[in-house]
C-alpha cells in the first residue's frame, strides 16, 4: 500500500487539499431556489450548518427552472482514528481464473452450478452482470467464461420465489443476490426474504448465499442470514473462490 | 406477572421474532435477561442475526446493548466476542462459520456487555441450542434478526415472543393488521384428522409436495417444490382430493394457480408445516379466505407473548398506553405487554 511521503497522523485523519490537515473538502449540490445573490448566500449557510468552516461558493449556475447547481469549498474541522478501523471482509485467498478452474477439478470433481438475479423490484443489473456475463468487467472475465461453472444469470426484477425455483430446478450449488437500488432500505425485507424462503424450502443449509452491491458488506451479510457480502470493487474472480472454498468447507459437494 | 414466568418450566427453547427492525427484539430480550439475573436462573442466549452492537448497520440508529451475568451461556462469533467486555470463558469451538467468524460456546466468567451473533442458519441455531441445554442452560433464547420469523418454526424453537411496533406504519390501525396477520399465521388451526396425521409427518419430513385421497392414499407429485407449480397441483385435485401436503412455503402464486386450475380447491385443505412457511400478505390471505382457501397446519407456534415498541425511529410515535390497548383488544388469548411501561400495573392481559 502506498503511504503519503510526509508525516501523518492516523489517529486524527483529515482531508488534504493542497497542505496537510487543512481540511479542504468540495461539495456539489442543487438548491430548488433560483440562482442569485441569496442563492450563493443560501448555499454557504447550508454548508456551513455541515460543519465546514469558511464556506466559499466556487461556481454557481441556473439549471433554468428555478434551480441552481453550486460547488462549495470548506474547511472540515473533524477527523477519525484510521488506526482503529476495522472492515469485515470476505476472508478468501482470492484465486484467479484458471487456479478457480483447477480448484474445481481437483476438489469438487463436478460441474459447480451458480444461479444469479437481480431480485425485487430493482431493475439494475450492472452488479449480477459484471460478476456472471461472459465479458466480465474492467478486465476480469464474468462466470459464465469459467470452465466448471455454469452460470445462470436471471436478470433484472426476478421475484424470490422464482430464484428459489430455478436453485432447485437446477440443483444450484449457490445463489448470488444483487441489490443496487436501496431507497427507503428496499433492499433489507427483499434480501430476508429470500432467506426465510430457502429456510421454508428446506434448502438454506445445502447452498452457498451471498449478496452484492453497493450498501452491503460482508458484516451487514452477518446480520441478514447470508455467507457472504461483497461491495464496490469485488470481482468474479472474488466471488468464486468464495463460492467454491466455502462449497469444499461445508461439505456441500 | 413476567415474561420470565410465561417461559420459565414450560418451554427449553424460544424465539423472539419482530415484525421488522427496530420493534423492541433487543429490549425483549433484555427484559427476560434481566428477570433471569433476578430470579437466579441460568439462561443460555443466541441469535440468527446480530444483537448488542452500539449503532444499526442499516438505520444508524443507536441499538441497546445486552448485559450478562456471570454464568449465562452463548453461542456468538469469535470476532463479536471480542468487541463485548464480558469475560467470557470458550467451552467449545464449532465447526459452523459466519461472516464474523466461526461460532463459539461460551460461559460468562464475569459480567458485563456482550455483542451475540449465531450461525447463519436455523438448523444450526437449534444445534448450539441444544448444546447450551446440555451445558446447563434452564432455556435458551434465540433472538430473531429484523423482519425474520424463521426461527419462531416450531422445529426450531417451542414457543415464540413476537415483539411489534410503530415502525411498520404511522397508522396504528396498519401496524395492527399486519401484526394480526402474522399471530393468525402462527395460529393456524392444527390438522385434526388423526388418521391423517401420521402420513402427513411424513410427507413433510421427505420434503415433497403430496395428495391424499378420502381413502388416505397418498399420490405424490413429480415435482421438487410447490413454488412455481400451483398449476401442476390443481391438475390432480381430483373429486376425492382430500388434503395437499405441502412441505415447503406456500406463496401468493401457488394459491393462486390453485385457484385458477381447478374449482375444486374449495373441496380440499392445504396442509403445511407451520405458519413461519407462508409468504402472503395480509390482503391477499383475507382474499383467498373469502375465496374459501383452507389452510392447515401439522405443528401451530406457541405463541408466548407480544411486545409492543410505540417509538419508531423515523421520528414519530403512538401514545404507549392507546397502542398497548388497542393491540390488547384485537389480540385475544394471548398476553400482549409493553416492557418499557413495566409489567405488573400495565404489562400483561390476561
Amino acid at each position: 500500500m502506498a503511504v503519503a511521503t510526509e508525516k501523518v497522523d492516523l489517529t486524527k485523519v483529515k482531508p488534504y487539499g493542497d497542505t496537510m490537515n487543512d481540511g479542504m473538502v468540495q461539495l456539489g449540490f442543487t438548491l430548488p431556489v433560483p440562482d442569485g445573490d441569496e442563492a450563493v448566500e443560501a448555499a454557504k449557510q447550508l454548508v456551513k450548518k455541515m460543519g465546514l468552516n469558511e464556506p466559499s461558493v466556487v461556481y454557481h449556475e441556473d439549471l433554468g427552472i428555478g434551480y441552481t447547481y453550486f460547488v462549495v469549498y470548506g474547511k472540515c474541522q473533524h477527523t477519525v482514528d484510521y488506526s482503529k478501523i476495522e472492515v469485515p471482509k470476505v476472508e478468501v485467498d482470492t484465486m484467479s481464473k484458471s487456479e478457480v478452474e483447477e480448484y474445481i477439478k481437483e476438489n469438487i470433481k463436478r460441474d459447480v452450478t451458480i444461479v444469479g438475479a437481480c431480485t425485487g423490484t430493482d431493475a439494475h443489473t450492472v452488479g449480477i452482470d459484471a460478476i456472471m456475463n461472459m465479458k466480465g468487467y474492467a478486465g476480469h472475465f464474468g462466470l459464465e467464461r469459467y470452465e466448471g461453472i455454469e452460470a445462470v444469470n436471471m436478470g433484472s426484477q426476478v421475484p424470490n420465489e422464482e430464484l428459489v425455483a430455478k436453485a432447485i430446478e437446477l440443483n444450484a450449488d449457490a445463489i448470488l443476490v444483487s441489490q443496487v437500488v436501496t431507497q427507503k432500505d428496499v433492499h433489507i425485507p427483499n434480501l430476508t426474504e429470500l432467506v426465510e424462503l430457502l429456510e421454508a424450502e428446506g434448502l438454506r443449509d445445502k447452498i452457498v448465499l451471498v449478496c452484492g452491491g453497493p450498501r452491503l458488506s460482508h458484516e451487514l451479510a452477518k446480520e441478514l442470514g447470508y455467507d457472504a457480502g461483497f461491495g464496490t470493487g469485488s470481482f468474479a474472480e472474488d466471488v468464486a473462490s468464495f463460492v467454491v472454498t466455502e462449497i469444499v468447507d461445508r461439505n456441500l459437494i | 406477572m413476567s415474561l420470565l414466568k410465561l417461559v420459565r418450566e414450560k418451554y427449553k427453547t424460544i424465539s423472539i421474532v419482530g415484525m421488522a427492525k427496530n420493534t423492541g427484539k433487543t429490549m425483549t430480550l433484555n427484559h427476560l435477561i434481566e428477570e433471569a439475573i433476578e430470579e437466579s436462573v441460568t439462561i443460555g442466549i443466541t441469535s440468527i442475526g446480530r444483537d448488542g452492537e452500539s449503532l444499526d448497520l442499516v438505520t444508524e440508529t443507536e441499538k441497546p446493548k445486552i448485559f450478562v451475568e456471570e454464568g449465562t451461556l452463548v453461542a456468538t462469533t469469535a470476532d463479536m466476542l471480542f468487541m463485548g467486555d464480558a469475560k467470557v470463558e470458550i467451552i467449545s469451538v464449532t465447526d459452523y462459520k459466519t461472516p464474523l467468524g466461526s461460532i463459539i460456546i461460551g460461559r460468562v466468567k464475569d459480567s458485563g456487555y456482550v455483542q451475540i451473533g449465531g450461525p447463519q442458519t436455523v438448523k444450526e441455531t437449534k444445534e448450539v441450542a441444544n448444546k447450551m441445554l446440555e451445558l446447563g442452560a434452564e432455556f435458551v433464547i434465540i433472538d430473531g434478526a429484523l423482519d425474520r420469523i424463521s426461527s419462531a418454526a416450531p422445529s426450531v424453537s417451542e414457543g415464540t415472543i413476537l415483539s411489534t411496533g410503530a415502525t411498520l406504519s404511522r397508522t396504528v390501525d396498519k401496524v395492527i393488521e399486519e401484526t394480526l396477520h402474522v399471530v393468525n399465521l402462527f395460529k393456524l388451526p392444527e390438522i385434526e384428522d388423526e388418521k391423517a396425521k401420521p402420513l402427513v409427518e411424513n410427507i413433510i419430513k421427505s420434503g415433497k409436495v403430496c395428495l391424499i385421497n378420502k381413502d388416505y392414499e397418498l399420490k405424490p407429485l413429480k415435482v421438487r417444490t410447490a413454488l412455481s407449480c400451483g398449476n401442476i397441483i390443481g391438475d390432480h385435485i381430483k373429486e376425492d382430493t382430500k388434503y395437499v401436503v405441502v412441505s415447503g412455503s406456500l406463496v401468493k402464486n401457488t394459491i393462486e394457480d390453485i385457484i385458477k386450475t381447478t374449482r375444486r380447491y374449495k373441496d380440499i385443505k392445504i396442509i403445511i408445516s407451520d405458519g413461519t412457511k407462508v409468504f402472503i400478505k395480509p390482503k391477499d390471505w383475507i382474499r383467498f379466505q373469502h375465496y374459501g382457501v383452507k389452510v392447515e397446519v401439522l405443528n401451530s407456534i406457541n405463541l408466548i407473548a407480544i411486545t409492543t415498541n410505540p417509538y419508531a425511529p423515523e421520528g414519530y410515535y403512538f401514545d404507549p398506553n392507546d397502542f398497548l390497548e388497542k393491540m390488547r383488544a384485537y389480540v385475544k388469548g394471548v398476553p400482549v405487554m409493553d416492557v418499557v411501561l413495566g409489567g405488573d400495573e400495565y404489562g400483561i392481559y390476561e
